[in-house]
């Protein structure tokens, strides 16, 4: 597959998407980054801004098989993964796996943190492994695999927030804001007539194979070892001192508690990497890391306790230690 | 054919980025030369005015000199090394200008072995057409940097000072000695018409006063005489140029005189210091004073310090046993009544104030003694004699002399100690003059005055 070949599939995609979503252009073309780079991605934001439409129109327009599961206080792990179910066959009983929602190439979980950690964690494993473990036996998820998870912010009450952990899992956290009145104005005008808009296939029938040869192509993309220094640098300056025993920076000490893992430093290159793709390039460049630090880094920066009295938000500090981390 | 691939090696985009490093690299060499050279002249220059003025020796100027050199060497290296840009620098540099988006930052940088070929012949490409927009010469060029101005500034000024001090230091420095000048004064008069005889006596002034062997006394009365002919012809003389010259001439035997009589003078110390000589608070006025110091050679044996005795304490002076004038007078004295007294020299203002007669005796004549500085002689006078403010305890206002014999000065010179000095028989003495002015009364013993009783009170209190 040549760049252009990824650059015209990719922006075919994004237009499709963008027949049912209104605005968001910025978030489409992220979440389309996480999945060619073979990441999960977070959206948080409050109801009814198209978060559900955006990922059911994605997995249209990708043409991949798509289960949606909406996370309940109630919801057990056997729901989302599968179970052992008795069955009965030419006179014989015995279980066989039944295979739960999970098993789709894009997974929504809706509302993520209402399920109890016992269930959230089960995901844990098919989004890191991308096999899941029934009663010790293991079963292997069809590849491209990406679970689209979503969150309020507001309603907090009767919610589990993800750990760490599994927050550190998502490739990407994006936010989705409200529209503007123009957007607001083009989303009433497509969804209270009659006539409605659907998202067309774009991949052909084998799209496993062609997502697949994309990522490569997506990691294939050079990146320039002052560059990559640089985002070593930036993922540094973001741990405390009790992380990385050097010299934090003073906003660093102040608001955060826990810094970056290395796998934000991971996100930040492979969403470079396919960020440049898209505009292109076969090569990284500065701006490229700067417009994916954001979403790659502010889902893993536990930040403390005076920067939620003080209102500092991740990409607050995120901005700061751009400004303070040299790009030689 | 290896001319055309010689072009395109050049105009490949890693070359590119490697002669922007190279022209970086001789600006910052140009950079830290510009910062350094005109410190490191200025102080040569500095030196070697200095070693023509003979404030430093000619081997000092050197060693300096190659030091200086050595240390703006150094400097210029130390400056140089962290100024030359790094490939990812220049490469930035170049992105920057070309708007390139980091095309030769990844060409100049990445290990182009573990890169897919396609990518990297596509990259390749990108960046060439990139670097079409770039010329070193034109987009990078060479510019002055502050610094370089300020360094050139600070040097100029240090140049300046230092001329402007050593002309404070030293107003008197001459080039030419006196008698070169008055040659060339001489020599710029023979060419005038009317100027030729005086332009003979010049040089024949001049030819007396590079005489060793003529006493100071005659060059200095040779030297007004002529002054006094360059006056008349002056005034005499009506051409604007030859009134120049004169003035010029006037004005350098004015020169003479001074430096005559500054000789004399130098003469006069260096003798006094040879010989022991006398440390006094007493207004120096030529030959009017010089009989004071009688008492500065040879006189060790009498009372004549300026720690208080037993004739001062009786009113008598301490300048030397008054019995006994003239008896021992040394050279410094033969030599200061030579000396005619110099009206023009600048007197002590403390002495003027101290005794208002000194200075009429000074302009009396020379080889008079002051009436006031005369020693008492004999035995001390009767109580009636002694004027208001003296008592015998001594005399209010005193002077005092502090004479150091040869012994001690020679002793101090070798740096003597005390200890070594009385193992010579040679007495300590303070080095601080001491007055021999009378002490206030003081009476240990005396009963303390009572205060009477109120008049009030002492039909009460019994």
């Amino acid at each position: 597959m040549e760049p252009e070949q990824f650059q015209e599939t990719f922006q075919r995609l994004e237009t499709e998407v963008q027949k049912v979503i209104v605005g968001h252009g910025d978030l489409i073309r992220k979440v389309l980054i996480a999945f060619f780079a073979g990441g999960h991605v977070l959206l948080e934001g409050v109801p009814g801004l198209g978060k559900t439409l955006l990922v059911k129109s994605l997995s249209h327009a990708l043409g991949m098989s798509f289960k949606r599961i909406q996370f309940t206080p109630d919801l057990m792990p056997s729901d989302i993964v599968g179970t052992e179910v008795l069955t009965e066959n030419i006179g014989r009983r015995e279980f066989q796996f039944k295979k739960g929602p999970i098993f789709a190439h894009v997974v929504l979980a809706d509302e993520i943190n209402r399920a109890t950690p016992k269930t959230q964690s089960a995901v844990l494993e098919a989004m890191e492994e991308r096999q899941v473990t029934v009663f010790g036996e293991s079963h292997i998820l069809e590849s491209p695999f990406m679970v689209l998870a979503t969150q309020n912010p507001i309603e907090l009450e009767g919610t589990y927030p993800l750990p760490e952990a599994q927050l550190d899992r998502f490739f990407f956290k994006l936010l989705v804001t409200s529209p503007t009145p123009a957007e607001l104005r083009e989303i009433l005008k497509r969804t209270t007539g009659t006539e409605s808009d659907d998202a067309t296939k774009v991949l052909p029938e084998d799209s496993g194979k062609l997502v697949n040869e994309m990522n490569q192509l997506l990691r294939q993309v050079m990146i320039a070892p002052p560059i990559e220094d640089y985002v070593v640098r930036l993922v540094h300056a973001t741990q405390n001192d009790a992380q990385n025993g050097g010299q934090p920076n003073g906003y660093v000490k102040q608001y955060i508690r826990f810094g970056s893992s290395p796998r934000g430093a991971q996100s930040v290159i492979l969403g470079a990497k396919g960020n440049a793709l898209i505009e292109g390039r076969v090569h990284v460049s500065y701006t490229d890391v700067e417009k994916i630090i954001y979403p790659a880094l502010r889902h893993r920066l536990i930040l403390n306790f005076q920067a939620e009295a003080e209102n500092v938000t991740a990409d607050q500090v995120i901005a700061e230690v751009i400004k303070q981390v040299p790009k030689n | 054919m290896q001319v055309t691939s010689r072009f395109q090696d050049r105009d490949r985009p890693e070359n590119l980025v490697s002669r922007l490093i190279a022209q970086l690299s001789h600006h910052a060499l140009w950079d830290s030369v510009l910062i350094y050279l005109p410190p490191a002249l200025a102080s040569i220059y500095i030196i070697t005015s200095l070693s023509q003025a003979a404030w430093l020796s000619e081997l000092t100027a050197i060693l300096i000199i190659a030091g200086a050199i050595g240390c703006g060497l150094l400097a210029v290296m130390l400056r140089y090394r962290p100024l030359i840009p790094g490939v990812s620098s220049a490469a930035q540099l170049v992105d920057q200008r070309a708007g390139a988006q980091d095309h030769f930052l990844t060409m100049a940088t990445i290990e182009q072995a573990h890169c897919s070929e396609s990518f990297m012949a596509r990259l390749r490409h990108e960046t060439a057409s990139f670097g079409e927009r770039v010329e070193l010469k034109r987009d990078f060029p060479y510019k002055l940097k502050r610094s370089a101005f300020w360094s050139v500034g600070f040097s100029l000024l240090a140049v300046i000072l230092m001329h402007v001090l050593v002309s404070l230091v030293e107003p008197g420095v001459r080039s030419l000695p006196v008698h070169q000048r008055l040659r060339g004064l001489a020599e710029q008069m023979a060419q005038k018409p009317g100027l030729n005889r005086l332009a003979q006596d010049l040089k024949a002034l001049a030819a007396k006063l590079e005489d060793p062997k003529i006493p100071r006394e005659e060059k200095q009365t040779l030297a007004q005489e002529m002054e006094k002919k360059v006056v008349e012809q002056q005034k005499k003389e009506e051409q604007q140029e030859n009134r120049d010259l004169l003035s010029e001439a006037a004005s350098t035997m004015k020169g003479v005189e001074q430096e005559q009589s500054a000789s004399g003078q130098d003469q006069q110390k260096d003798q006094q210091k040879g010989s022991g000589g006398i440390q006094s608070n007493l207004p120096q006025k030529g030959q009017g004073d010089s009989k004071q110091s009688q008492g500065g050679d040879g006189e060790s044996k009498s009372d004549s310090s300026a720690q208080p005795s037993k004739d001062m304490q009786k009113g008598n002076s301490a300048q030397g046993n008054p019995k006994e004038p003239g008896q021992d007078k040394n050279q410094q004295s033969a030599d200061a009544k030579g000396n005619e007294p110099d009206p023009k020299q600048p007197r002590n203002d403390q002495s003027k104030e101290k005794t208002g007669k000194s200075e009429g005796a000074s302009k009396e004549g020379a080889g008079k003694n002051q009436a006031s500085e005369e020693p008492p002689q004999g035995a001390p006078p009767a109580e009636r004699f002694y004027k208001t403010g003296e008592g015998k305890e001594g005399i209010r206002g005193a002077r005092y002399v502090t004479v150091q014999l040869p012994e001690e000065v020679a002793a101090d010179a070798k740096g003597e100690s005390r200890a070594a000095k009385e193992s010579k028989g040679i007495r300590a003495r303070p080095q601080v003059p001491v007055s021999n002015a009378p002490l206030p009364a003081h009476v240990p013993n005396a009963p303390t005055e009572k205060q009477q009783v109120p008049i009030e009170y002492r039909s009460i209190i019994r």
